[in-house]
């Protein structure tokens, strides 16, 4: 496996944690979700796949999608966390700590013997 | 930034191909949601692009950005297609599912063949016990000078050939038949199972804790 692949994977299976974030503290539409993820993240390599997971994860039950016509000259669909949604995040964000921590901590102690 | 007719023209292009391959393989008003959607963010992000110097190079840049409307329109319902074949479990969602994946990814084409292989034959031998008692004498096994020459249904039945197999061949069609549709069609679903957790991406990983 060459690191661009590894790399893609771990995009992949952090892009759905990035986006219940992006929501989590207030609603956001699709570009709006897409630049809170540029600002602070290189997650979204292409714009047009982040609807697909949207529309997925409104079909879940963890988001809840809804236009809103007279905000801007074009409508737009708002998104935000469900009960559910809510749930599954403090769930994933649990996994995502526990497992953050122990790969530094494999890299502190392969520093350590290293150094 | 307000668009001129060429730029106009290739905005409502790039929503045309979108649409029409999203409802190859979707319901209509799911399709023209997820068209809508795309539409507002690319008139959100013309409004909020720089014309100069040149419109069409940034009509360009945020369709670029974006992805081809194939693709688009592949996430989308490749994505769907699958949730809704494994959420109801009916067949025909299964095999538009597979039928979707079938023409869009390799790995696709490779099980779906196999499996579309698996149904055919299953419908066969279900089709045999349902057609034996109607024309018992063109269903069965067909032997010519001894030797056996064919299973199934003739019309008309080889020259000089001579059936075996009673109606005892109905129970035996119907049970191969039934077993071989019930695990291709548990097979169908491991399959995309399988292509949905893959797509997703998630790392199966489990740490062990560290030895204290």
């Amino acid at each position: 496996m060459t690191v661009e692949t590894w790399q893609e994977q771990l995009r992949r299976g952090g892009i759905e944690l990035a986006i219940l974030l992006a929501v989590a503290s207030s609603p956001r539409y699709g570009l709006s979700i897409i630049r809170h993820l540029e600002e602070y993240t290189d997650l979204v390599v292409t714009e047009g796949t982040v609807y697909p997971i949207l529309a997925r994860l409104t079909r879940e039950g963890t988001l809840l999608a809804e236009w809103v016509p007279d905000e801007a000259p074009h409508p737009r669909k708002y998104y935000r966390l469900t009960a559910k949604g809510r749930r599954d995040l403090d769930e994933m964000l649990g996994h995502w700590t526990e497992f953050a921590g122990k790969i530094d901590r494999l890299v502190e102690a392969t520093r350590g013997k290293t150094r | 930034m307000k668009l001129s007719e060429t730029g106009e023209t290739r905005v409502r292009g790039y929503l045309f191909v979108l649409g029409q391959s999203l409802q190859t393989f979707l319901p209509g008003d799911v399709a023209r949601d997820a068209v809508r959607e795309i539409e507002s963010h690319i008139r959100e992000r013309l409004d909020s692009a720089d014309p100069q110097p040149d419109e069409r190079e940034v009509v360009e840049r945020v369709l670029q950005e974006l992805g081809p409307p194939l693709r688009v329109a592949q996430v989308y319902s490749a994505e769907l297609t699958v949730d809704e074949a494994l959420t109801t479990g009916r067949a025909v969602a299964i095999l538009r599912a597979l039928w979707q994946l079938a023409t869009t990814t390799v790995a696709g084409f490779a099980a779906s063949l196999l499996l579309f292989m698996g149904y055919a034959v299953g419908a066969s031998f279900v089709a045999i016990a349902a057609l034996k008692p109607v024309f018992p004498n063109n269903v069965g096994l067909f032997v010519v000078d001894g030797v056996p020459h064919s299973f199934g249904a003739l019309f008309p039945g080889p020259a000089g050939a001579q059936v075996l197999g009673g109606y005892w061949i109905i129970p035996i069609s119907l049970g191969v038949g039934l077993a071989t549709l019930v695990a291709t069609h548990r097979g169908a679903k491991g399959f995309l199972s399988w292509w949905r957790e893959r797509r997703r991406g998630f790392p199966r990983l489990t740490l062990r804790e560290p030895a204290r």
